[in-house]
């Protein structure tokens, strides 16, 4: 069973949450899950370009009184 | 896209923000990034580095974009380019022949800055990326 990390990304501005996202994801292992929170409006579609990008799985994206959270499954981690 | 170069010529502060967020996008997402520092850039790569000068067609909306990094808290193009370094593969280089041309060697700059390098190294190490010019 992975880990969840909770990431709290918050009023920061592009690229900020991105950034945050990174950072997690460099200390992750496959299995873990990363849940962030992001405020910026640029991070609906970031996230998911990020997603894409990088071939991990994202879970979760939904929207609430301005903040958008992510669930991302990490998957593409090399060994 | 297998990796970006940017040429960093403009010396004017607010050409530095895309910058720092091109930098950093780029390294989040894996993508290597060759920076090429020339022209009035370079004396911001320098240990002493002048007084950060904004477009003068544009001067009275500085203290805007002030009030609103501020506000929103948004690294320094320098912090950004730092950051993006620890994340992934970003190299700064400094054209050899500007810093002739200013009289400055490798011990000048900062130590953001990876080597003092000529155009066709930068070339070479950039040769299936996507370069962009600022």
């Amino acid at each position: 069973m992975g880990e969840t990390i909770k990431v709290d990304a918050k009023g920061m501005a592009c690229p900020g949450p991105i950034s945050v996202l990174t950072r997690a994801y460099r200390k992750a292992k496959n299995g873990d899950i990363i849940e962030i929170e992001a405020t910026d409006p640029g991070f609906k579609p970031d996230v998911q370009a990020w997603v894409k990008r990088t071939g991990n799985e994202l879970l979760e994206l939904t929207e609430e009184n301005g903040v958008i959270r992510a669930r991302i499954k990490v998957t593409a981690k090399r060994a | 896209m297998k990796g970006l170069g940017i040429i960093m010529y403009s010396g004017e502060a607010e050409k530095f923000i895309p910058l720092g967020v091109l930098t950093q996008t780029a390294a989040n997402l894996g993508i290597p990034v060759r920076i090429f520092v020339t022209g009035f850039a370079m004396l911001y790569f320098l240990k002493q580095k002048p007084e950060p000068r904004f477009s003068k067609e544009f001067e009275d909306f500085v203290p805007k974009i002030h009030e609103g990094m501020e506000k929103i808290k948004a690294p320094s193009w320098y912090d950004m380019l730092k950051e993006a370094k620890e994340t992934g593969d970003v190299k700064v280089y400094v054209c050899s022949l500007m810093a002739k041309v200013a009289g400055v060697s490798k011990e000048d700059m900062d130590p953001i800055v990876d080597d003092v390098v000529g155009a066709t190294f930068f070339f070479n190490e950039t040769e299936d990326y996507e370069v962009i010019f600022i």
